[in-house]
């Protein structure tokens, strides 16, 4: 099915495989426009304080900023509805296809292969957050033991397919205000407006203290996690983040007897 | 140390001009001389009311603005001889001894003053009797200081800052006397777009409309706070020059702008038949609908008054609490956790998995 190696060895050390090339030019393009929509968008939403204009001036001004701004968010609204389409190709792919194969094309099991995607969130998901809270209020030694997606890695998978549906048709709408007036009352722009900026604040604020904790912040990935960039985790960071993934992988690579025990809050790491 | 040995040898040549009384400022000869004592950046005295005035006359801004064709006198009646007893305040409305070009008149602020009055700004009602608070309405000067020029020159189509001098030239190839050609170039030009920027206008109108005592005496909502939120505003702050400030939407387009009427009145530019032409006026919103002028410009996000954006907004802030205490605590608490990794209160020492039985513990 992939053209991926699950395991792949560099320097002796193993690594484990995580996004696609294809999917990782999708995530430099949504952070690229995510990053200049938000310099272009917050100095306007904070246009009073002392910080605003001088970036604002940097990114072009109150000339060129706005094209920027509507330049990055058409490239968004592209990647988002891309994004979907890769969706349901792969679904087809990789379900639809199968259930074909099988005779098994029913309604019922298409829902059913609906959920078993990897990043749709399942009752693993829910015991693996009611676990956590019980590992981080001490009342169990053991992390949880994620799947191949996590549920913080879901949540912050489907951040954008619920920030997006709001914060884009908000932008369009107030882009297209004068036409948009000919068939909607000028009071959808007051909501637009709200929606428009206050998304993006949760938006922003969310990438900026949970997203960047979890890739930047976080003492074993500062400065800067790289499964971005290469597609591959180091074992340490899969033990440490997938740990059920991790069994499941080591087994059906034949590498059974190797499989190193669970890490316990972060001890095994260098830092 | 340079400058002050050089005033040394300068001082006894500028206490003989002033001593003969020569006219040392020459753009601003007049009679009187005023500029002898008013050129001094301390010129000032504290008045009867115990508050502190200062007297000085920067010549240099007073010469950027339309006023500089007067004389001090034209304005300053009462003052006939130097020194001088404390002036009476200027009054915008008499006549100065500048002749207006087009009727041969002496020219008056009057017709301003009068639209003025008939304004919601003015001081009488309909009915001919003071309105309450009559003192807090204002006068040209509540609103205007000494104008300035702020000329502007367009050369192959693209528009700047400053006078040009190859538009200059033109003009004085036939007008050469005095300074009549800079003087017309500088008078026209700098009404050819605003001749204060926007955010001045927004720094008149908040003098009054921001201040919470002044709301409160006309019962008045804070329209500057709710202006500055919108994009408009913010467009501004930011130093735009195409986005409309206060005096574009509440002035019917081609109108004076002195003529500002509530929203009440039949004419006035944001009475709810007329604001869907105002949004449309002067290219703004040229494409837009009637239905434009539903949008909401001036919100308090009061719950009485704007349900919508109250709740609205209260939900956004609810979402935003939500997640953003859920993960911060959590982020918190697995900070905290590394500190002491294998502590519990109760122990699970089965191994995930069987082969890492033997070498687990």
């Amino acid at each position: 099915m992939s053209k991926y190696d699950p395991i792949v060895y560099k320097d002796g050390k193993r690594y484990f495989y995580r996004f696609s090339a294809h999917q990782r030019v999708q995530h430099v393009v949504l952070f690229s426009s995510v990053l200049l929509l938000a310099l272009t968008g917050f100095p306007l939403r904070h246009a009073d304080e002392s910080w605003a204009k001088p970036i604002y001036d940097m990114m072009g001004g109150t000339e060129y900023a706005p094209l920027i701004h509507r330049a990055a968010g058409t490239v968004l609204l592209g990647l988002f509805v891309y994004h979907t389409i890769y969706w349901m190709v792969k679904f087809y792919q990789n379900h639809l296809c199968k259930l074909k194969q099988e005779n098994r094309l029913t309604p019922l099991n298409i829902i059913k292969e609906f959920f078993s995607q990897e990043m749709i969130p399942n009752k693993k998901d829910l015991i693996d957050i009611i676990h956590l809270w019980k590992y981080l209020l001490y009342f169990t030694n053991r992390p949880p033991r994620h799947e191949r997606m996590s549920w913080r890695e879901k949540f912050d998978y489907f951040a954008p397919y619920w920030g997006i549906p709001i914060l884009g048709p908000a932008g369009v709408a107030l882009w297209w205000r004068d036409e948009l007036s000919h068939i909607m009352p000028g009071i959808v722009l007051n909501a637009a407006y709200i929606m428009h900026t206050d998304e993006a604040l949760l938006a922003v604020l969310f990438l900026f203290f949970v997203h960047w904790y979890n890739v930047h912040y976080a003492p074993e990935k500062f400065p800067a996690a790289k499964v971005w960039l290469t597609g591959y985790l180091t074992e340490d960071e899969m033990i440490h983040e997938h740990y059920a993934d991790y069994v499941k992988v080591m087994i059906a690579a034949g590498l059974e007897e190797e499989i190193k025990p669970q890490h316990f809050a972060g001890e095994h790491y260098g830092w | 140390m340079h400058y002050l040995t050089r005033a040394k040898r300068i001082f006894p040549l500028l206490s003989i001009f002033l001593l003969l009384n020569v006219n040392i400022d020459l753009a601003m000869a007049n009679e009187l001389n005023c500029m002898m004592c008013h050129k001094h950046r301390g010129l000032s005295r504290i008045n009867e009311k115990g508050e502190f005035r200062l007297f000085y006359i920067n010549s240099e801004l007073f010469e950027s603005g339309p006023h500089r064709r007067n004389q001090c006198s034209d304005c300053h009646t009462d003052i006939d001889r130097i020194p001088h007893k404390p002036a009476k305040k200027v009054d915008c409305t008499q006549q100065c001894h500048m002749i207006e070009p087009s009727g041969k008149e002496k020219f008056s602020h009057k017709s301003i003053a009068k639209t003025l009055a008939s304004s919601v700004h003015g001081k009488i009602d309909a009915d001919g009797k003071e309105k309450e608070h009559a003192e807090d309405f204002p006068g040209c000067k509540d609103c205007h200081d000494q104008p300035l020029y702020r000329p502007i020159s367009v050369f192959k189509g693209v528009a700047k800052h400053g006078v040009s001098e190859r538009s200059i030239s033109r003009c004085k190839s036939c007008h050469t006397g005095g300074n009549f050609a800079e003087d017309f170039y500088e008078h026209i030009t700098s009404r050819l777009h605003k001749t204060r920027f926007s955010k001045e206008i927004i720094e008149v109108c908040a003098k009054c409309h921001q201040d919470p005592e002044f709301r409160k005496r006309h019962d008045l909502d804070d329209v500057v706070t709710s202006y500055k939120q919108t994009f408009h505003g913010k467009m501004v702050a930011l130093g735009s020059e195409r986005t409309p400030d206060c005096i574009d939407c509440h002035v019917v387009e081609g109108e004076n702008n002195h003529l500002i009427e509530a929203k009440t009145v039949a004419t006035s530019s944001t009475h709810p038949s007329n604001v869907g032409n105002t949004c449309r006026a002067s290219d703004c919103h040229k494409n837009a609908s009637e239905q434009l002028a539903g949008f909401q410009t001036h919100v308090t996000y009061d719950r009485e008054k704007y349900p919508l954006q109250f709740y609205m907004l209260m939900g956004f802030k609810a979402l935003m609490a939500i997640v953003l205490y859920f993960f911060l605590t959590l982020i918190f608490l697995e900070l905290l956790r590394r500190l002491f990794p294998r502590f519990a209160f109760f122990k699970d020492n089965k191994p995930h998995h069987k082969s890492v039985k033997s070498r687990e513990e």
